[in-house]
């Protein structure tokens, strides 16, 4: 008990030590934004459905055309690193402070901003596409805003039979006949992390070096993950053929939304979790 | 300033102490002792951390019927599942606000407590995770947790049972779950003719409903076995397919291409009242079933081998049908029906 109340007490100094440091030039913490420029290859992607005529229109490697109307996807857990190797976490427990939905037809959406960062030297950023099994349960009460954010009519980011996130939702069109393609990411896994019962886990850990340091301090600096939506088809893991039907290998839809076909996508978006930790993103610039 | 540094840990301390002093009333609120009947498999392993107590059940059974559970406050579980129809509502794919339709036959709710996987894909492993689902799906009652208890907090029948089964007023997501799953787990089917005929309580067979129970254990029992007559395993037997593009069947969950549009055999307990049958209700009457078994069903890569090494079929004679029939129905009980 007096040891407790010894340490509350040299907290509480320190706190205060902590707060008179403000008063100098730099400060003890500042913003750190990430821009995500989603792409098929160098150019931004431009959304429209089959008739449009101002959609970006993408080849695949094995010859397909295809364009998106639709393009979201979540970032969480995100962890910045260091010069020196130490890790800073982003709200890495908090779905409400840590995690967004990307969505290109939402242009405030693409540039997330995180603040409170502490001042220093960055070389390499950390994050998840999807979220952590163990916050993939749609708890409305732990992070109602999140869960609002996600279930939105216009966003439609969770798969309620799974009682968990959309990790990642396109909706387009293929071929030259505009054959409709839907391709819904998310896990499925159901036990305690580390010996699930049954399922799969789509969660995929991102790791980027950056080009250069990102140095928070009097600036706060912008980060521009690219996300090249060219892989989707022809990523490092898999060179995807779309077929419409019924069968178990058909993938365009409508059984993408069934776990057979969907690690193939979650692997080129995401890396397969082994020896690609990058999948479809990289760092464009580093704006200090 | 410095004194009062000093002193804040002390409030905090202070504050912290004043938490023991609730003045709720501790209700006696013992456990039900439900006995397993014989022959029954093991528990589900989250029974045991979630026995249902007096008035836990009475609480899941008044949230079971609460029609609060849905976005325009039409629907409550009850309204699918139908005690009379072994929880089930005789529809093919189950129908929920607005007249929406889901994806599936709506299931049987019977001896839920002796199984190790819930949906027809075995997606839930624990009751406690399965209502969430038909809460927050669109095609059923389309609302959320947090929205549902906004509606039932300050009902004061609702603030005394939960007092009374978890010992405060709180209405909490977890708690809903855990005691609608306590109601459930007190749905034990075990009283059917069969069961008593098995236990020597009197009554017998007739002649047709015996000849029925030999065939059944000729060429059913394999799959539907064990005294809750499914051994809980997910095949593909070449059903009819359901061409809803979120079908996958168990592959939807697993990711494995082998349980591509695979289901978990069902219970064959209280199977006259729970027409139609099939996982999007293809076969509006057992004698359906048992004619498309005969005269042969889909093919598949994942056909279930006894089916793949049989030519796709289980031969039935006209006869051995209506045998069967007659046995399938000595599986109905009337006390768990109240029928």
């Amino acid at each position: 008990m007096k040891n407790l109340k010894k340490y509350l007490f040299l907290s509480v100094i320190s706190m205060a030590f902590v707060s008179c440091s403000n008063d100098d030039d730099i400060p003890v913490a500042n913003n750190v934004t990430l821009a995500f420029n989603n792409t098929f290859g160098d150019k931004a992607i431009v959304l429209g459905n089959a008739s449009s005529t101002t959609a970006s229109v993408n080849t695949s490697e094995a010859g397909q055309v295809h364009r998106f109307s639709e393009l979201k996807y979540v970032i969480s857990n995100i962890r910045l690193i260091k010069a020196d190797g130490t890790e800073i976490p982003y709200n890495v427990n908090d779905l409400d402070k840590g995690a967004t939905v990307v969505d290109q037809s939402k242009p405030a959406s693409l540039n997330y901003v995180m603040s409170n960062i502490p001042s220093d030297e960055y070389k390499q950023i950390k994050f998840g596409l999807g979220v952590r099994n163990d916050l993939n349960t749609l708890n409305e009460a732990s992070f109602p805003d999140f869960y609002a954010m996600a279930g939105a009519n216009d966003t439609e980011m969770m798969w309620e039979w799974g009682t968990g996130y959309r990790f990642t939702k396109i909706e387009g069109f293929y071929d030259t006949d505009n054959k409709e393609m839907s391709i819904h990411t998310g896990s499925t896994v159901e036990g305690e992390e580390g010996s699930y019962i049954q399922g799969v886990d789509a969660y995929r850990d991102i790791v980027l070096n950056l080009s250069t340091n990102a140095v928070v301090g009097s600036a706060s600096p912008k980060i521009t993950i690219k996300a090249d939506f060219d892989k989707l088809l022809s990523g490092n893991s898999n060179t995807i053929t779309l077929s419409t039907g019924t069968g178990m290998g058909d993938n365009a839809t409508p059984n993408i939304h069934t776990a057979v076909q969907m690690v193939k996508f979650v692997d080129n978006l995401g890396g397969n979790g082994s020896s690609d930790t990058t999948g479809m993103f990289s760092i464009s610039s580093v704006e200090n | 300033m410095k004194v009062f540094l000093k002193f804040l840990p002390l409030l905090f301390l202070l504050a912290s102490c004043s938490n023991d002093d609730h003045e709720d009333i501790l209700y006696d609120n013992p456990e039900l002792s439900l006995n397993i009947p014989s022959g029954f498999p093991e528990h589900n392993n989250s029974f045991y951390t979630n026995r249902p107590t007096k008035y836990g059940v009475q609480l899941g059974l008044k949230l079971f019927n609460e029609k609060r559970f849905s976005l325009d406050n039409t629907i409550s579980c009850a309204s699918c599942h139908i005690q009379a129809n072994a929880f089930t509502d005789n529809k093919p794919q189950a129908i929920g606000i607005e007249g929406r339709i889901g994806i599936r036959n709506t299931p049987p709710i019977q001896n839920l407590a002796f199984m190790m996987f819930y949906n027809w894909d075995g997606s839930k492993l624990q009751l406690e995770r399965q209502s969430i689902v038909p809460i927050i799906t669109h095609e059923e009652m389309d609302s959320s947790i947090l929205e549902v208890i906004g509606k039932i907090n300050e009902d004061p029948s609702y603030k005394d049972l939960f007092r009374k089964s978890f010992g405060d007023e709180d209405i909490t997501p977890d708690r809903i779950y855990k005691s609608i799953a306590q109601y459930e787990y007190t749905l034990i089917s075990s009283n059917s003719k069969y069961d008593k005929v098995k236990r020597n309580e009197g009554g017998t067979f007739t002649e047709s409903e015996s000849q029925g129970y030999q065939i059944f254990q000729q060429k059913c029992a394999s799959c539907h076995s064990t005294e809750l007559f499914t051994d809980q395993s997910f095949r593909n037997i070449g059903f009819p397919l359901n061409l809803d593009s979120n079908e996958g069947g168990r592959a939807r969950i697993t990711g494995i291409e082998a349980d591509y549009m695979s289901f978990r055999v069902p219970s064959l307990r209280n199977i006259e009242y729970t027409a139609p049958y099939g996982s999007f209700g293809q076969f509006a009457t057992l004698k359906d079933v048992l004619d498309y078994f005969d005269d042969g069903v889909l093919g598949a890569d994942n056909l279930d081998p006894i089916f793949k090494d049989n030519g796709n079929r289980i031969p039935l004679t006209e006869e051995e049908k209506e045998l069967l029939i007659s046995f399938m129905k000595t599986l109905s009980d009337n006390e768990f029906t109240e029928r």
